[in-house]
């Protein structure tokens, strides 16, 4: 059964950006993913730490469907490439149908927040 | 002293996923030095608390915001 994720990919910020574009394209060719691929480009951005010699980043954000099966190649590829400085690829956490937090359960987590007042 | 009653700020705005790559956000609940906000401190709840430490520790991976703040090597 397909699952949702989200990756985040920080390449080498002195890539030219048709360069990103084509390593992305190869990357997502290997995932056969069902449906679309979203893909965000946030473009280059200051690290909030040197990685390296690097001080800047290219971010791009992706989400997509895909069997699980065929992430460790997907990750394999991401190893290996040296433009890509950093990747994490997560589940993608969204609602699953489940409803929102009802009034009333808002109102008993404030009551337990009391509770813990009064232990103080 | 009474301590002011302090209720989740994740809860009020009815929050079900707490998103990793909202640096903004995520920048409330650190210290000056980049630590973890204790629950104590934020009145966040134990749910919202264990899905905001996740999610600061991927943000930090992502080099979205730093291990450590005001730190001269």
């Amino acid at each position: 059964m397909p699952r949702t994720y989200e990756a985040v990919y920080i390449f080498d910020s002195t890539l030219e950006d048709p360069a990103i574009q084509e390593k992305l394209t190869r990357f997502h060719g290997l995932l056969s993913a069902t449906g679309d691929i979203a893909v965000d480009n946030w473009g280059r951005r200051q690290l909030a730490y040197p990685i390296g010699a690097r001080e800047n980043g290219y971010y791009v954000v992706a989400r997509f469907d895909v069997e699980p099966a065929v992430l460790p190649e997907f990750e394999r590829a991401l190893k290996l490439d040296d433009g890509v400085v950093r990747y994490l690829i997560a589940l993608h956490e969204h609602e699953v149908g489940a409803p929102a937090l009802s009034d009333e359960e808002i109102a008993a987590v404030r009551a337990r927040g009391d509770d813990d007042d009064e232990e103080d | 002293m009474r301590r002011q009653q302090k209720t989740c700020p994740f809860c009020e705005s009815r929050v079900r996923f707490i998103d990793y790559k909202d640096d903004r956000a995520l920048g409330r609940f650190l210290t000056d030095t980049g630590k973890i906000l204790p629950s104590r401190l934020s009145g966040v709840c134990a749910r919202h608390q264990r899905q905001l430490s996740t999610a600061i520790k991927r943000a930090r991976y992502l080099a979205l915001i730093p291990y450590i703040r005001g730190h001269q090597a």
